[in-house]
């Protein structure tokens, strides 16, 4: 492989990083308050309020059924909005936070709702605020499995950065697809897949371990 | 201590309203061992949190240290909550938190700094006897010890009352009984008023001073728990007091009984004896005095709130008139005896 193929694998690299880890952090910032609010304004949530639950979770739902590269060329104007730009890598972190977001929250919810309801009552007991149940209780209990929903939100990350080059996106994907794809080039091809599937895997162990570290249980 | 009056708590199911309590008054005093028992589904559960409002009643009042609890605002009431600690049948401890941290979490809440969670949870932790597990996680400890760091946690912010759902439940019988002498040595020591309920006749006779029975959301007896055992007015109080009192007829007796005397047969009676009364020696008083034989066919002789209690069932075999004259030496006696039945001489070999 020449000189030229490493400089473009390592800028593909480069770019499905960045693209995953900022989506995946704002995702992250993003999908934990909407995975709370759903589980507390559920059904026996400690802020019940079934109406406002079941629009918020439509919204998620129409959201999570919307595909990936049609969702990504819907929000043009809103992209233009957040980056200023409809193209490029900055403006492709949009459309995949907005797809991370209510799957973070939906992966957030069943977390939560794994959390022994007999641990919220106790806090309730000793006179706890609903934040300090959220902060010190439910959050803290189902750490865990919420490492294991934010693992695999960013290996979706990295699958869905592939769609990215459809925006000038850049990346990995984008790479495979221009090289590999569209010109034959099969060792490029052969490159980016063997990147991925190690960039998959060192995701996936370093969220097992750090689950399993957390896990007390 | 805690005035509960006339409280109702109407629960709406998809199959009609339930009543989970109906007019239910009860008076706790300041420093006693209250204990509520009941069936599950008796709305004992419902009770205890009615207490503390983690159930708010649909009707009635709470009165709690002087303060009505139904009357107060959400942040009044999480300060009303922090001075009542609680704890649970299955301990509802952080499974995230070590020993220390669990019992340190109402000092969190309540915003105290570090060095005084520290200060006043090390003596709790020696006080439950797991100051050696201070830092170890609650996965790593047996159910005696979980419902040990629960109470510690519970008397954490020096609480008045002390509620306890179930607390023992799901414990075996050894630790069933450390965790109830735990308890009575903190009302001792802390003149903490204990609210307790349970489906254990035992654990109310274990520790309690007074007891309510209830029953279908009901509550179909209260008093002093010497009283409810040794004269049980309802019928559900009648059946929990049998789970712990043995003063069943053996079935063998019960099969040659006969209700009706039955000339030159013997005399089955059950003598129940309270408080001092336990002490006379009536057995042999009967023995001396008339001509007959005493057999003790079961009996047992238990202490409630450290007063002496205790039936025996025995057969008197004698002449019919022996037999009658120790049967009114009896009845003159201060004690209880019933008439069981007659049985033919040999008919059974319990002799």
């Amino acid at each position: 492989m020449s000189q030229d193929m490493l400089m473009l694998l390592i800028e593909g690299l480069g770019e499905t990083f960045y693209m995953v880890a900022i989506s995946s952090l704002v995702s992250a910032l993003l999908g934990i308050p909407l995975g709370v609010i759903l589980v507390i304004t559920g059904k026996g949530g400690i802020k019940e309020s079934l109406v406002f639950n079941q629009t918020l979770g439509a919204i998620v739902n129409a959201a999570r059924s919307t595909p990936f590269i049609i969702l990504m060329v819907a929000i043009i104007p809103f992209t233009r909005i957040i980056v200023g730009t409809s193209i490029g890598t900055n403006a492709a972190i949009v459309p995949l936070s907005i797809a991370a977001i209510p799957f973070v929250g939906r992966v957030v919810e069943s977390a939560l709702k794994e959390v022994d309801a007999g641990l919220i009552e106790a806090a309730q007991s000793m006179g706890a605020t609903p934040r300090q149940i959220i902060m010190k209780v439910l959050i803290p209990e189902a750490m865990p499995s919420i490492i294991l929903g934010m693992t695999l939100t960013v290996i979706s990350l990295i699958g869905y950065s592939a769609m990215a080059g459809a925006i000038g996106g850049g990346g990995l994907g984008d790479l495979a697809i221009r090289y590999g794809y569209q010109r034959f080039r099969a060792d490029v091809m052969l490159a980016t897949v063997v990147i991925l599937i190690a960039m998959v895997q060192i995701v996936q162990s370093s969220g097992d371990y750090f689950a399993h570290k957390l896990n007390k249980r | 201590m805690i005035t509960l009056s006339n409280l109702q708590k109407v629960y709406q199911g998809e199959s009609g309203a339930v009543m989970a309590l109906d007019n239910v008054s009860l008076e706790i005093e300041q420093g006693e061992i209250f204990g509520i028992i009941g069936k599950s589904g008796a709305g004992k559960s419902t009770l205890i949190r009615c207490i503390n409002l983690l159930e708010r009643p649909t009707a009635g009042q709470v009165v709690v240290d002087g303060q009505d609890m139904t009357a107060l605002s959400d942040s009044e009431l999480r300060e009303a909550r922090k001075r009542m600690g609680m704890i649970f049948q299955h301990f509802n401890l952080l499974s995230s938190r070590t020993v220390l941290e669990n019992v340190c979490f109402p000092l969190e809440i309540a915003g105290a700094s570090r060095e005084e969670r520290e200060r006043k949870v090390l003596p709790l932790l020696e006080l439950v006897g797991l100051a050696d597990k201070r830092d170890v996680y609650p996965a790593q400890l047996s159910g005696g010890q979980k419902q040990r760091v629960g109470i510690a946690r519970a008397l954490a912010s020096q609480p008045k009352v002390l509620l306890c759902d179930e607390a023992t439940s799901a414990l075996d019988p050894q630790t069933t009984e450390s965790i109830l002498a735990l308890l009575k040595d903190i009302n001792k020591k802390l003149g903490l008023t204990i609210v307790l309920i349970t489906h254990e006749m035992h654990v109310i006779k274990a520790i309690c001073d007074k007891v309510a029975v209830i029953e279908g959301g009901e509550l179909v007896e209260t008093g002093k728990v010497y009283d409810v055992f040794t004269n049980p007015q309802s019928t559900t109080a009648q059946d929990f007091i049998k789970a712990v009192v043995n003063n069943k007829v053996p079935d063998t007796i019960l099969a040659s009984l006969s209700a009706a005397s039955i000339a030159g047969g013997n005399l089955v009676l059950r003598l129940s004896f309270f408080g001092e009364t336990t002490n006379e020696p009536f057995i042999a008083g009967l023995i001396r005095r008339f001509d007959i034989d005493v057999n003790i066919i079961s009996g047992n002789i238990d202490h409630l709130q450290d007063i002496p209690y205790g039936t025996l069932l025995i057969e008197l075999s004698g002449s019919d008139e022996a037999i009658q004259n120790a049967l009114n030496y009896l009845q003159v006696q201060d004690l209880k005896t019933e008439v069981i039945g007659y049985v033919a001489r040999h008919a059974h070999a319990a002799n």
